[in-house]
């Protein structure tokens, strides 16, 4: 099979994390192999098997990928100076979802937080009804925020933080 | 890089899908015929749109989101009432394959109002249904 070969919205990445109170993260390798290790992680409806995940219900995926280092240098007598790129670090996700004390996805999430040193595999999938695109990575969880505001539905907001290094993985079901 | 599904099979698919929905006859716009049933519902398609982006090469473009309009009709308010609930809890959020032809990332349902038409005597439900199709 190819690759999603099409325009896709937003709304069709979903986030599913490994559901075990004290998981095992994938390794460097599994977290960008799809077949028996993040296939497991991703459910059913975004065409994973979803043996060992549970979806966290975001109200939507934040952008991912890594963050822009560069060093800037100037150079005198040169009209331009020059950006070089450093080791830039995966991007933390602050994620926002409609709180839902019950949901079990949250609730751990709220358990991680708490301990801030829960190594977890999370993965985003992106799925077309037919093939799924996973990017897979390890983090911790950090600033949980609970906001209340009368306007709206009460909202959950807490910060995925890559363990960074090569813990991180795309992988298709292709 | 997208295409432009066929605004053909859209309407093949809203008919297959409402008429799996509901037991009640689905029919493609209102037919005065149609008023001496006691219950059926009417759909139009409307606002079939991808946006355009940099130009030069067409297939440079988003995603469709196209809206249909569902009408119920039935001389009971309350079937009518619960006909659009049948339609609202099967279709709202609904993200999968549509009418056995086209996935559909997310269906997004607008109850707009109710009325009723004394000349025919029939109770209406106006509905509409935004598809948000990736292709």
């Amino acid at each position: 099979m190819a690759l999603i070969d099409k325009v896709l919205p937003g709304y069709v990445a979903t986030l599913w994390m490994q559901d075990d109170a004290t998981p095992t993260p994938l390794t460097d390798t599994q977290l960008g192999t799809w077949t028996a290790q993040v296939t497991t992680i991703v459910g059913t409806s975004a065409g994973g098997t979803g043996a060992s995940g549970m979806q966290v219900p975001v109200e939507a995926i934040p952008a991912f990928g890594s963050d822009d280092a560069v060093a800037a240098y100037g150079i005198a007598g040169q009209r331009t100076g020059a950006k070089i790129t450093t080791q830039n670090q995966p991007t933390s996700m602050t994620i926002t979802s409609a709180w839902n004390s019950a949901d079990a996805a949250m609730l751990q999430i709220r358990e991680d937080g708490y301990s801030g040193s829960v190594i977890r595999t999370y993965v985003v999938a992106v799925y077309d009804g037919t093939d799924t695109v996973a990017y897979a990575f390890n983090a911790r969880v950090g600033g949980l925020q609970w906001d209340m505001s009368p306007a709206a539905e009460g909202k959950f907001m807490f910060t995925l933080h890559p363990v960074g290094g090569s813990s991180y993985g795309w992988s298709t079901n292709a | 890089m997208t295409m432009q599904l066929n605004p053909y099979v859209y309407a093949e698919a809203i008919q297959a899908q409402l008429a799996s929905i509901v037991d009640v006859p689905v029919y493609a716009n209102f037919n005065r015929n149609y008023a001496t049933e006691s219950q059926f519902l009417t759909w139009q398609l409307r606002n079939v749109h991808q946006p355009v982006y940099t130009g030069q090469t067409q297939s440079n473009k988003g995603i469709d989101t196209p809206t249909f309009q569902i009408s119920v009709f039935s001389q009971s308010m309350g079937n009518a009432f619960n006909l659009s609930n049948d339609i609202l809890q099967s279709l709202h959020g609904y993200s999968g394959e549509f009418g056995d032809q086209f996935f559909v990332a997310k269906a997004d349902v607008f109850w707009l109002y109710n009325t009723y038409d004394n000349e025919l005597g029939l109770n209406q439900i106006i509905l509409d249904c935004t598809l948000y199709v990736p292709a």
